[in-house]
């Protein structure tokens, strides 16, 4: 018994050895690519990825004589087959996996992303944790191959740099693949993505000598939200817009809103907090809707006379920091509405609310949504001044 | 030097007993004392460390006496003042016309009234002598008697109690057990003084008749696991016992597993502190191994140090060490898997560093991994059988080989070298040497698995390992208890310890009858 069950163990181990190693890769046989761009080119789509130098990234082997990234690009019926045309150039196989980025050309954008979509979701080598942005006015290309400094690659840069700024600016808003998904497949809401401008040349970027400079003379600009319209990219809004979109949908975790104050002179508040509460409801057989909004934030500089020990004073700036923000949440729906691309869900909430009426909503929610009646509320609160009261200069006018 | 007399208790007849070296006919002692010294000396093949002492005793000189003892194994203090000079000088003075004479022989005589040793015992035949002669005892035969007296001399250079080697502690008792199984039995008997503590002798080897106790307390051990030992120590048909291992081998449940089934240690505290649990002591002789049974998988990561430290910091040490068993056991594996198979798994900024270290390095991970391990265990190999004086040398040439030259030489990347160092001191935290030994096999057995199935592999090995831990028994003691089967009230000290308060009973899945171990603030209501 016992010598059976160990032959059969044994041979079950032996086995092992017939796999050859089956799907192995080895990691240097391997180009990490940080980033796909994907452009299109004539009927098919031209790739552009980002592939990671290791021996340039690592702190001890790096010798800042070379690139830190590689960039491979190839053309293709589809993005598959441009993907892997690459191997014609790169000496190794390109893995997808830690990518950070994917950085669509505005031309595709335009065209429709759902092809894109479809290759994205599909392939298995991806972890869905990378962000989706659009290239304003440039290519895919360009954006990925200007070399940063700080963060050696571009990916990074561009990555963190829109983690930071949607957290501290809030003009920007990351989106991931399942997002746009959720977007792009629902009847109720559209899909916005962040855009990226390249500001100076991408072939000076792209080199070394670019890098030798404090300024650089080209970098990449994260820059407003691009509207899609179904798949398609329809236009941008501005940072005011881009601002007052993430106010209504409450993604605003931290921002600086200036407001003029009652008396003259200007006052910066820095946005603590939001709680955004979209509501949808069918009124007299027309659709309706209702942002509230209620955000806190603290006085971050102030040019202005008023005397910010009273409480009353204090009010008064809350009132206008509420009108700055209706005024640019207005801003961001009117645009949308221009545009006839509902980004904000407002569709999305009534089907929640009243799924009957939807259903006949549903077909001309298009049009609906350019006429739909948008009631917006803010409730701001201030709650500190900082380290100090009033400003110096106020101080000293008064003795 | 006083020795108590072995309890010999023979349930059933040693089959070693049987075939008796010392084959002869007549194997009693004749009244002729010549003939009887001649015949041992015969036997002996007149070997050089065998003494032979005739002398004439008495008022008269009247009785002829012959002692005869092993040179080296006796203490020569204890013949010369209470045999000889007993003999010799006071027989002399002995009034020998007294009724107690009359009525007995000479040796109940030289027995009752002379001699003024401990340990007497008389002999009839000469396989009893051979046997006490050979173990250090001093045999006094009278001319004229068929009988011979064994008077226990036993005392030999005996290396003193020291610390053991290979189990050292920070806090706890500082004594280990020597090679001398009365020295070892004594340093129980120090720690139990109960008089339901028994220690059972027998002799195992057909030549080399090596003594091997069972200890345990009655009543606390449970009687089926005492049989148990009794019946397969019975099996036992070998000529020699050097070392407990001997028996390790002949009575563990799975001789063909990798994890051991019986726990060993040369620490006298533990023998004790497990007796009380209910387990079953065997010492050997010549060894300062002692072994114990039944145990199960969790033992082996529980360091007597546990009970001596408090319980908080003894159950992190504890997590620890299930944790460095891991480690030790997975890392090389789980390194191999995750670069060549699962890279997608390790975060991006390690992934790159890890990449900028393998380029240049002409093997796959596996191939590196098995170098590196392999030249490791190499190396602790050859630390072991060192000469003290190059131990030095080879380790700073190791050092060299296995770190900065191989990195610098593109053979393995730094990271390689972290993983085995990891897995090699994460080795050796575990307390007991056996199952660090089963660890180091396993943990190739996974590499090769990583290597061709990637994590899959691995998770295939644990469950394959899980399954056979949780087959094995010992001692009729499920190996994984109180894990599998599950006992909750054994859990207070077993991957945790609770304070000693909370911890009454004896553990459920060893103990006897007795199983609670006293009344504690814990227990009181």
């Amino acid at each position: 018994m016992k010598k059976g069950m160990a032959l059969i163990i044994t041979l079950i181990m032996l086995t092992n050895f017939l796999t050859g190693c089956w799907s192995k890769r080895e990691l240097n046989e391997l180009a990490i690519a940080s980033a796909i761009g994907i452009d299109k080119s004539g009927d098919g789509y031209q790739v552009t990825v980002e592939v990671i130098n290791p021996s340039e990234i690592s702190a001890e082997k790096g010798t800042g004589q070379r690139s830190p990234v590689v960039i491979f690009s190839a053309t293709g019926k589809t993005v598959f087959e441009a993907l892997r045309r690459i191997t014609l150039e790169s000496p190794r196989r390109v893995y997808l996996s830690h990518i950070r980025v994917v950085v669509l050309g505005e031309e595709l954008a335009r065209d429709g992303i759902a092809k894109i979509i479809d290759f994205l979701s599909r392939d298995s080598e991806f972890r869905i944790d990378f962000y989706i942005l659009a290239a304003k006015n440039t290519k895919a290309e360009s954006v990925l191959k200007v070399l940063t400094q700080l963060e050696k690659i571009p990916a990074n840069k561009i990555a963190q740099g829109l983690e930071i700024s949607e957290k501290s600016w809030s003009s920007t808003h990351a989106v991931k693949l399942d997002e746009l998904t959720n977007d792009f497949t629902s009847d109720g809401k559209n899909p916005v993505l962040t855009g990226i401008t390249l500001s100076g040349n991408a072939d000076t970027g792209m080199t070394l000598e670019n890098l030798k400079s404090s300024k650089l003379s080209s970098i990449q600009r994260i820059g407003n939200l691009a509207v899609f319209k179904k798949d398609r990219l329809v236009g941008w809004l501005s940072e005011e817009e881009s601002l007052g979109y993430n106010y209504v949908m409450g993604n605003v975790k931290s921002t600086i809103t200036t407001v003029e104050c009652p008396g003259g002179g200007k006052l910066s508040v820095e946005v603590l907090r939001t709680k955004s509460n979209i509501k949808g409801k069918i009124e007299n057989g027309k659709p309706k809707a209702k942002v509230e909004l209620s955000m806190e934030g603290n006085i971050g500089e102030s040019e202005c006379d008023l005397d910010l020990t009273k409480p009353e004073n204090i009010r008064q700036i809350e009132d206008a920091l509420e009108e700055v923000v209706k005024e640019k949440k207005k801003l961001a729906i009117g645009k949308a509405q221009n545009l006839g691309s509902d980004i904000f869900g407002f569709g999305e909430t009534i089907r929640r609310e009243n799924p009957k009426a939807w259903k006949e909503l549903k077909e001309k929610w298009n049009e609906e949504f350019e006429r739909l009646s948008v009631d917006v509320s803010v409730d701001a609160k201030i709650r500190r001044t900082g380290t100090i009261t009033n400003s110096p200069e106020q101080t000293k006018s008064k003795k | 030097m006083s020795y108590k007399k072995l309890s010999y208790k023979k349930k059933q007849p040693n089959s070693n007993q049987k075939n008796e070296v010392i084959k002869s006919s007549g194997n009693s002692l004749t009244q002729d004392l010549k003939e009887n010294l001649e015949r041992i000396q015969e036997t002996l093949g007149n070997s050089s460390d065998i003494v032979v002492r005739e002398f004439y005793a008495g008022k008269y000189g009247q009785m002829h006496i012959g002692i005869v003892y092993v040179d080296g194994l006796i203490d020569k203090n204890i013949v010369q003042r209470f045999i000889l000079e007993a003999l010799m000088l006071n027989l002399r003075e002995a009034e020998l016309d007294s009724t107690v004479f009359l009525q007995e022989n000479e040796l109940q005589v030289l027995k009752k009234a002379v001699l003024p040793a401990g340990e007497v015992k008389e002999i009839v035949d000469f396989n009893e002598l051979f046997l006490h002669l050979l173990s250090g005892d001093t045999i006094v035969i009278i001319n004229g008697v068929s009988r011979g007296m064994a008077i226990g001399t036993k005392g030999w250079t005996d290396r003193g109690i020291e610390e053991p080697g290979s189990e050292s502690v920070v806090r706890g008792p500082r004594d280990g057990f020597t090679e001398t199984l009365r020295t070892n039995t004594a340093l129980l008997r120090r720690r139990i003084r109960d008089p339901n503590f028994w220690i059972e002798t027998r002799r195992l080897g057909r030549r080399t008749k090596t003594d091997v106790s069972i200890a345990y307390i009655k009543g606390v051990a449970s009687d089926r696991v005492v049989q148990e030992v009794h019946r397969r120590l019975d099996s036992i048909d070998i000529d020699a016992v050097l070392e407990s291992g001997y028996i390790e081998e002949f009575v563990q449940d799975a001789p063909y597993s990798l994890f051991p089934t019986i726990y060993n240690t040369e620490r006298p505290d533990k023998v004790v502190s497990a007796i009380l649990e209910g387990r079953v002591a065997i010492l050997v002789d010549g060894t300062p191994f002692v072994l114990l049974v039944p145990v199960v998988f969790i033992q082996f990561f529980q360091a007597s140090e546990d009970y001596y430290h408090r319980f908080d910091i003894s159950t992190l040490i504890r997590l620890l060490r299930f944790m460095c068993f891991f480690l030790a056991l997975l890392v090389p594996s789980f390194y191999v898997a995750a670069t060549t198979f699962h890279q997608e798994m390790i975060p991006t900024t390690l992934l790159v560093s890890i990449a900028a270290q393998r380029e240049g390095v002409p093997f796959p991970a596996a191939v590196e991994a098995l170098l590196m391990e392999i030249s490791f265990e190499i190396l602790r190999e050859a630390g072991i059988r060192l000469p003290r004086a190059v131990g030095s040398a080879i380790s700073i040439v190791g050092a060299l080989v296995l770190g900065e030259a191989a990195v610098r030489a593109g053979i393995v990347s730094p990271a390689m070298v972290i993983v085995v160092s990891v897995t090699a001191i994460s080795n050796f935290v575990s307390p007991a040497f056996n199952m660090a030994m089963s660890i180091r096999i396993l943990r190739f057995l996974f590499l090769i698995l990583a290597s061709t199935f990637g994590l899959f592999g691995i998770v295939l090995g644990l469950i394959a390992m899980v399954l056979h831990l949780c087959g094995l028994s010992s001692f009729g003691v499920p190996y994984m208890s109180p894990m599998a089967p599950l006992i909750m009230q054994d859990q207070k000290d077993a991957m945790v310890r609770l304070p000693r308060f909370g911890v009454f009973k004896r553990p459920n899945f060893i103990r006897g009858n007795d199983a609670v171990r006293g009344r504690n603030p814990g227990n009181r209501k």
